[in-house]
């Protein structure tokens, strides 16, 4: 579904990327590990456009994508919940979810699937009104994931949903991402804490200083030596 | 000597003014709330709408409402013209190269009216269905007031309306808060940005139009100060925040009339000195104005 090809990304002149390849094939979640500061989140953001790849190619569904812009890449179906959660902090909870479904235009689809998001999401639906920057950090990632959804994608980049997060609402966080998966969206997803990431993935790319270290099954990865040392720390 | 009569007859002559500090405090609010630029092109648009009615108006003769129409798509599209030509290409720069290029634009225009204008003031003859009088127990106004205080009410609901209710209005907002986080969303932020500049225009040129009405006297640098006035009245109100800008313009324009009303006549010189003075004693009890919020420093 998504092929990223021989990616290089430099800010300025200092590479963040170099050199990345990965797939992730459709109803998969993909997960990309790896340190701060190895290259997740600037891989992510080449895949949704905001940052330009200085060599690379990045094919989704066989198209090329590498030179569109972020809001075309909406519309086909990439949607990127950033780290951080990136809400509008200053707009209400529906108004936030509306915006995920900016790039829509039938109006009874999106109303429609507002409705679905709260059943998804019941706390949402009872801060439908609310400033969503009064909500707390979990129900902000709920927002963040709702927000997502609403774009109605295929694809979805999720940034270290897990960060800053309670390890119950984690857990709970998780269930969603696989919930959303069984409805048919591939994920691809960045994290730092490997342990809960390699449980539901399927497939794994560890990041090392802007290269790909390692990558395969997260079953096979799990159980190699030098990710339990490194990352999963036992 | 204190009269009410007196008193209510200034403050409405204040809220006249307040109107129109408000509709141009409206579109430097929503452009400084995007871009963090203090719009001084703004105050050209003043400038180059009441001259435009000026000459459709009175010199072609076009009925009031074909005046008002035209009026509000030229400043428009002049808004486009500004942001797409000395903008948009600065846009990710320094803040302070948008700024330096909008007090340019304003020079430009000025420098620009004044030679095709020249430099001496033009009588703007409101037609008589715009003059009449009215005499009430208190208040003594004419029909220029109302149409005034009318349009500029219809102008705040709409707008305000639009930015609340409309997606492009919610899209506005968001662009406002986080630029980059709204181009994940899909948002083609430029386009946004575009139309925080088209509106802006087309109610700021509207405003030099009911400027030249009210006052009865136009020039090619009328603009100027009105414009760092309703910035004044932005800040005052709560930079960023859009009922704060329509409340800061009715704050000052009210207090600007109010003062030179009742303070001893020789001040009445300093009317703009005295706009100044309130805005420092604001920003002294609320630094971030009346209505605004301590905003985050952005990194």
């Amino acid at each position: 579904m998504l092929k990223v090809e021989g990616l290089t990304v430099k800010y300025g002149v200092i590479p963040a990327v170099v050199n990345v390849s990965l797939e992730v094939r459709e109803g998969q979640i993909v997960t990309l590990l790896g340190a701060n500061g190895a290259g997740k989140t600037t891989t992510l953001k080449a895949v949704m456009g905001v940052l330009r790849p200085a060599v690379g190619k990045i094919f989704y569904r066989g198209q090329d994508i590498t030179s569109l812009s972020p809001s075309l890449r909406v519309r086909l179906g990439i949607a990127l919940v950033p780290e951080g959660r990136g809400i509008f902090n200053r707009l209400t909870v529906e108004e936030n979810l509306l915006l995920g479904a900016y790039s829509r235009s039938s109006r009874e689809e999106i109303v429609k699937d507002l409705e679905e998001i709260y059943l998804l999401f019941p706390r949402l639906a009872e801060r439908r009104k609310q400033i969503a920057g009064t909500l707390s950090g979990g129900e902000q990632q709920m927002l963040a994931l709702g927000r997502g959804l609403m774009a109605r994608p295929q694809l979805m980049l999720l940034d270290e949903p897990s960060l800053g997060l309670a390890p119950l609402v984690v857990r709970e966080l998780y269930t969603l991402i696989e919930k959303i998966r069984d409805q048919g969206v591939t994920i691809l997803l960045v994290e730092q804490s490997a342990l809960v990431a390699l449980g539901i993935a399927d497939y794994a790319y560890v990041l090392e200083s802007g290269n790909v270290k390692l990558f395969g099954e997260s079953e096979v990865l799990k159980s190699l030596d030098e990710v339990k040392r490194v990352y999963l720390g036992g | 000597m204190f009269s009410w009569g007196y008193f209510l007859q200034q403050s409405m002559n204040g809220i006249i003014l307040g109107c129109i500090y408000a509709l141009l405090a409206l579109g430097m609010t929503v452009v400084y709330g995007i871009l963090r630029l203090i719009n001084f092109a703004h105050g050209s648009l003043i400038t180059v709408g009441a001259f435009f009615v000026y000459f459709i108006f009175f010199r072609a003769g076009l009925s009031l409402p074909a005046s008002v129409f035209l009026v509000l798509g030229f400043g428009g599209l002049m808004g486009l013209v500004l942001d797409t030509i000395a903008y948009r290409k600065l846009r990710g720069g320094p803040e302070v190269a948008l700024l330096i290029t909008s007090l340019g634009f304003y020079t430009f225009v000025e420098n620009f009216m004044k030679m095709v204008v020249s430099p001496q003031p033009y009588a703007f003859k409101t037609p008589p269905y715009l003059s009449i009088m009215y005499k009430t127990q208190f208040l003594t106004f004419r029909s220029i007031d109302v149409f005034i205080i009318v349009s500029s009410i219809i102008i705040m609901l709409i707008f305000h309306l639009f930015v609340k209710k409309s997606k492009m209005g919610i899209a506005m907002r968001a662009v406002a808060e986080n630029l980059e986080i709204a181009r994940l969303m899909g948002i083609e932020v430029n386009r946004v940005i575009s139309l925080t500049f088209v509106l802006g225009s087309a109610i700021a040129a509207f405003t030099g139009f009911l400027w030249g009405a009210k006052y009865g006297q136009i020039s090619y640098d009328m603009g100027f100060l009105t414009g760092v006035k309703a910035f004044v009245a932005v800040v005052v109100g709560g930079v960023g925040s859009i009922p704060g800008a329509m409340l800061g313009g009715f704050v000052l324009g009210l207090a600007e009339i109010l003062s030179i009303a009742f303070l001893p006549t020789r001040f009445a010189e300093y009317r703009d000195g005295i706009v100044f003075a309130i805005l420092i004693v604001v920003l002294l009890l609320r630094p971030a104005g009346i209505m605004g919020v301590k905003e985050e420093v952005r990194v």
